[in-house]
């Protein structure tokens, strides 16, 4: 049994490109770029025309709260999901094989949208959530099965030989995936799941359809009473760009420090 | 051979686009006249069973539309950005129980008022003894954003507004108890809270309409000549009394 070198066993990320590395020393990237000029181009809006651009990002920030607070809740919970529907994807136990599989097609199978919404008002019918947390369930059931796939794969990127390795010790199966697999297994995926993490931030946007008064929401509700539609989505958008710029920077350095660890 | 399919393919392409452009901006000499409804707003305006857009103002535009000689067409349209629809120019007028308000008289012109509501507040039954808005202070009322019944509902200090995309969507929450009210037009309320049989039982209706407000159409500022023609034809309807039949038909 060959056991193949773990060093090049890492899946691209699709915002890489964007993200400086050390190596990356030019001036002009292209994720400076876009960030300072959203973060410009929002400075020069508003305090050339502070009507209505600074009264829209005034009326924002309880917004802009309410999508952190969606996502970073949806996040968590659709990592315990994902966590148990990509161990359940590589189980031999054929029954949490087929549940963790059913629910990853189901939820591939339906847009977004659509689940929220009826993850909401069937949720409503059975028992008494709050609208946040019905809003963050909705969102996290569906990210539970891409989050799931995503460690499934890390799970399997890592040789078998060390499961071999570890059972041979007289580990038992629970303890080699604990000890030997996982640990190496998250360092492959975290990557990938900083990339659905801002997926997630972006589509926490879909959450506004149910009255949840996030960033989106609280943009709408501007542009229904002043009727600025146009200069309300120019804010809108620059914040989310500017929110999802941070983000993938964050993510890029933890990459940056999970490869350094090697 | 894979350049002249590539060429094809680009013909037919802007051959669609062509065509899809030129019915959106047909019709401009106002023998037809385009309204955008949210047929979300039971029994103005709403979606039939056979997918038809009907309710009382339907039936009434199409009374005013053959009193002043003029061929009506109906786009479902979703309430948040009908305006902005309406200021871009994608339809000649929005006829969807829209209320004159000054704000809005600022942006566009209206056509004379053609029937009177007023908001109204309707509460589970769980709710308690509630009379006015005032009472649910500290607790979550709906109300379709963009509409009158949100602007009134923020006015009440105290009272957290939910704004959702239709207004179906706010009773079906206040169903599952997510809020303690809501706020719409009189007519609208009625149908939710008198004659959906799953509401009914849960709903109720509080006290009078608080406020009253005229519907008028709207349509883009400037546009004199459609407004003069709108006139004439609410004119002829009201004259004939057509206004307060539909009323019996659709309204309780």
């Amino acid at each position: 049994m060959m056991i193949t070198d773990n060093d090049n066993k890492t899946i691209e990320v699709g915002d890489g490109a964007a993200i400086p590395t050390k190596a990356d020393a030019g001036l002009f990237t292209a994720w400076r770029i876009s960030f300072l000029g959203a973060v410009g181009a929002l400075a020069y809006l508003v305090i050339a025309k502070p009507d209505p651009y600074l009264n829209i990002l005034k009326f924002v920030p309880d917004g802009i709260v309410v999508t952190f607070k969606v996502t970073i809740g949806a996040i968590l919970l659709s990592l315990l999901l994902g966590l148990l529907t990509g161990l359940g994807r590589i189980s031999g136990n054929r029954f949490f094989n087929g549940i963790a599989s059913v629910y990853v097609e189901v939820i591939r199978g339906i847009p977004l949208l659509v689940q929220i919404f009826y993850i909401y008002y069937a949720l409503g019918r059975v028992v008494h959530v709050p609208d946040m947390l019905s809003a963050i369930i909705a969102m996290a059931v569906c990210y539970g099965a891409y989050m799931g796939e995503v460690i499934r794969a890390g799970i399997q990127s890592i040789p078998k030989g060390q499961m071999e390795a570890a059972l041979s010790l007289g580990m038992t199966r629970t303890q080699a995936m604990g000890h030997v697999i996982l640990p190496q297994a998250i360092k492959v995926v975290l990557p990938p799941i900083g990339n659905e993490f801002i997926a997630l931030l972006k589509d926490s946007s879909l959450v506004s359809i149910l009255a949840v008064s996030d960033l989106l929401r609280r943009g709408r509700e501007y542009a229904s009473e002043s009727f600025a539609y146009f200069e309300t989505y120019t804010i809108i958008a620059l914040v989310y760009l500017i929110i999802t710029l941070i983000l993938s920077k964050l993510i890029g350095l933890m990459e940056e420090r999970i490869n350094a660890n090697r | 051979m894979k350049k002249l399919r590539m060429l094809t393919l680009l013909a037919a392409a802007s051959a669609f686009v062509v065509a899809i452009s030129s019915t959106a901006f047909a019709g401009k000499d106002l023998k037809t006249v385009t309204f955008a409804t949210d047929a979300t707003w039971p029994p103005m305006e709403m979606v039939d069973a056979n997918k038809n857009i009907v309710g009382f103002e339907i039936d009434l535009m199409n009374e005013i539309a053959k009193a002043a000689g003029f061929t009506p067409v109906y786009k479902n349209t979703a309430w948040d950005g009908i305006f902005a629809g309406l200021a871009a120019g994608r339809y000649d007028a929005v006829l969807s129980s829209v209320t004159i308000t000054d704000e809005r008289k600022k942006q566009f012109d209206f056509s004379d008022p053609y029937i009177s509501v007023g908001q109204i507040l309707v509460v589970s039954k769980s709710a308690g003894n509630v009379k006015v808005l005032a009472d649910l202070k500290g607790k979550k009322v709906g109300a379709q954003i963009g509409t009158t019944g949100a602007f009134e509902t923020k006015k009440v200090a105290g009272v957290e507004l939910k704004t959702y995309d239709e207004v179906g969507l706010a009773f079906e929450d206040m169903a599952a108890g997510r809020i303690s009210g809501v706020v719409c037009d009189e007519p609208t309320a009625a149908h939710y809270a008198l004659q959906r049989q799953e509401y009914k039982a849960k709903f109720k209706i509080v006290g009078k309409s608080f406020t009253s407000e005229s519907y008028g159409i709207a349509v883009q500022k400037g546009n004199k000549e459609l407004v003069a023609l709108l006139n004439k034809g609410i004119k002829a309807v009201k004259a004939k009394k057509i206004d307060e039949k539909l009323k019996k038909k659709w309204l309780r």
